[in-house]
């Protein structure tokens, strides 16, 4: 009797501790979404200052991340996680992977955001990064959604858009060759630009990345590299088996 | 004790049919034989009912009756009318709750119940449009975990005054309110509130603002500029050497508001919080406190009673500071003194300043840091205010997460506080521990 009952309780922690990490790797997704959020306004109301800070404010991403990492550790030592369990945490340490890159390419957001507010403006304000922003910024939320909810459907909706968002950025490239060619002075301010919507994509791949963990934590399939139609046979595959368990 | 009639009636029935057959068994020869008979008779008759009353119960209505009267008449109908009460309670009760879900439904603003995990028990349509929450999906997860925004998670750790102004996650330029109201034992509810609208507007607001105090000062400039050219001549008629004077003057004054004004709508425009650099609270009274001292008017005191320091921007702490003690020699006679303090409390810090001058009436304190507002119109604009002075030092404390205190009584002087929390404020036996 008395065993039953401290396995339970262990148990018991053992739900709480997971729950708790799951928990924080969402409230560090929250921080990534506001810093991505404040480095786009920089860009788009070109203020320097708040580029600078959110490049600052890059260090709490970080230190978040080597925390849960640090919790993630303590799980795996402590209490040998299994299957579903094992998948979580697994899921867990690579999405933080993932969410620590997105701040980084926020915090490159906010740097060039600083320097394009120095220079003169384009006529259209940056019209075709505010609209890859604006998309790179519903991946980021529906993927971080998708995790909330262990919902494989949100993800792969999330991962058939990203190339939308390729193709975005590869518009905006060519775009910008066009420019430079036709006025050499802008080559600076062009380039800055590139990146920055470089940098928009690569978090549009992580968004990307994470919804992927999400379909490997939901049904144990590894999804990496097979392409969107396998995925979404995967996806319908494994809601069928999950539909029919009784 | 009484029997009821029906009980009295059957067992009578009961006594009879046995006597009957006790009677019949004497008259032909073998009673026990008639009496087991009636007694089986009697059985079947009781199982038969006891078999109508149990499909009855699981709600069969067609009951075949031999009796109108009886026992298991009256049973019958006693069920019959409990299943008619039971069913008229749950119509009622459907209905009650369909209109509590029709009116929750048709509510503008979002509401969601939380238990003590911040877990979603339930929330109505109205949430689920401003927040895109789904019935089948999200009942059960933490409300943290779908609005992630790092200040709603702070404010639902700790919930505390007003709730909460937050970016919708639904729409790039949508603004949300929420407040949470604890209820019951630990239940929370949270209520939502599209304020685009009302940051839209208010936004236009300062904006306006800013742009009109922007563009009044450079024809402004102009004007003081030439004034003073005009004095400087010397070849001013007599009859309008004072015109001139007080326009330079008054000119000067319009300045002085514009600029508080473009200093106030950034305070408000400035991010939440202010920067952390490292100022010396002593260093930066005393030049302010030696300025006062050297006009004519009360005698100015100050007592640096803590070498704390504090963290936060410089021009915002000396725009506090300065406008405080500018106010209390205003509204001081000469023979009246003023005392700038800066002491520890509590874990902070506060800076005072205590006038012993005319004082305010109890029920205007409360409005003194509105913008423009005058306790006695003639007398503060004599004495050259800009009327903002007070909402500059209320915005700027706020952005240091300070707070503003206001005691005073007509006629013995005013005392205003300004506590710094424990987080702004370096001791400098801190800043020893921190180097160690």
């Amino acid at each position: 009797m008395e065993v039953e009952d401290l396995g339970h309780h262990i148990s018991r922690r053992f739900n709480e501790d997971l729950e708790r990490v799951r928990n924080s790797v969402l409230s560090m997704g929250g921080l990534v979404e506001e810093q991505l959020d404040r480095a786009v306004k920089a860009l788009s109301e070109g203020d320097s200052q708040l580029g600078l800070q959110v490049a600052e404010d890059d260090v709490k991403v970080n230190r978040m991340e080597v925390s849960i990492d640090e919790e993630c550790s303590r799980i795996l030592a402590t209490r040998a996680p299994t299957a579903g369990d094992l998948r979580l945490v697994i899921a867990i340490i690579k999405t933080i992977t993932d969410l620590e890159r997105i701040g980084d390419e926020a915090e490159k957001i906010g740097v060039l955001a600083a320097r394009l507010a120095t220079v003169e403006r384009p006529s259209t304000n940056y019209r075709e990064l505010r609209n890859l922003a604006r998309h790179v910024k519903q991946m980021v939320h529906g993927a971080l959604n998708a995790f909330a909810r262990l919902d494989t459907k949100g993800a792969l909706d999330v991962v058939k858009a990203d190339s939308a968002v390729d193709e975005e950025y590869e518009s905006i490239y060519r775009q910008g060759i066009t420019f430079t060619m036709e006025d050499p002075r802008t080559i600076t301010r062009m380039l800055d630009m590139t990146f920055t919507a470089r940098a928009l994509e690569r978090i549009g791949d992580h968004a990307k990345n994470i919804c992927e963990y999400v379909i490997f934590m939901v049904h144990g399939k590894d999804v990496r590299h097979i392409g969107v139609k396998n995925i979404e046979a995967e996806v319908e595959q494994g809601t069928r088996r999950l539909e029919s368990r009784p | 004790m009484t029997l009821p009639s029906r009980w009295a009636s059957q067992i009578a029935a009961l006594a009879g049919l046995l006597a009957t057959a006790l009677i019949l068994g004497w008259w032909f020869g073998g009673p026990g034989w008639w009496l087991a008979g009636a007694a089986l008779l009697y059985l079947v008759y009781t199982l038969r009912h006891l078999y109508w009353l149990d499909r009855a119960l699981d709600g069969h209505r067609r009951v075949p009756l031999f009796e109108t009267r009886g026992l298991w008449a009256e049973a019958f109908a006693r069920v019959d009318k409990l299943r008619a009460k039971a069913r008229n309670r749950k119509k009622k009760y459907h209905r009650l709750l369909r209109e509590v879900r029709e009116s929750t439904g048709a509510l503008a603003d979002g509401g969601i119940i939380l238990n003590a995990d911040n877990e979603i028990m339930w929330f109505n349509p109205a949430a689920a449009r401003l927040l895109g929450l789904n019935h089948a999906t999200d009942i059960g997860h933490r409300i943290d975990n779908l609005l992630r925004h790092p200040d709603f998670a702070a404010y639902l750790k700790a919930p505390s005054g007003d709730g909460i102004t937050v970016a919708s996650p639904r729409n790039d330029a949508g603004w949300l309110h929420v407040q949470i109201i604890p209820y019951g034992t630990d239940q929370r509810l949270a209520i939502i509130r599209d304020v685009t609208n009302e940051k839209n507007v208010e936004r236009t607001r300062r904006d306006f603002v800013a742009n009109a105090s922007h563009e009044l000062r450079s024809p402004l400039t102009v004007i003081s500029g030439y004034l003073e050219a005009l004095q400087d001549a010397g070849d001013v008629p007599e009859a309008w050497q004072v015109p001139v004077a007080e326009m330079q003057r008054q000119a000067e004054r319009m300045t002085r508001i514009l600029r508080d004004l473009i200093e106030l709508t950034r305070l408000e425009t400035a991010d939440a919080s202010a920067a952390r650099d490292f100022i010396d609270v002593g260093g930066m009274l005393k030049p302010i406190v030696q300025e006062f001292r050297g006009r004519l008017g009360p005698t100015v005191e100050l007592a640096l009673e803590t070498d704390a320091a504090l963290l936060g921007k410089e021009s915002e702490l000396h725009s506090i500071f300065y406008n405080l003690v500018n106010n209390a020699v205003r509204f001081t006679p000469p023979a009246g003194t003023v005392r700038v303090v800066w002491r520890a409390a509590d874990g902070g810090a506060v800076f005072e300043v205590i006038d012993s001058g005319i004082g305010i009436p109890e029920e205007q304190i409360p409005r003194v840091t509105e913008r423009f507002y005058r306790v006695d119109p003639g007398r503060s604009r004599a004495s050259g205010g800009t009327g903002l002075g007070l909402a500059i030092v209320k915005h700027a404390l706020q952005r240091h997460e300070g707070e503003l205190s206001i005691a005073s009584r007509e006629g013995e002087g005013s005392t205003f506080s300004c506590r710094f929390p424990r987080d702004r404020v370096v001791f400098r036996s801190d800043a020893v521990s921190a180097v160690l």
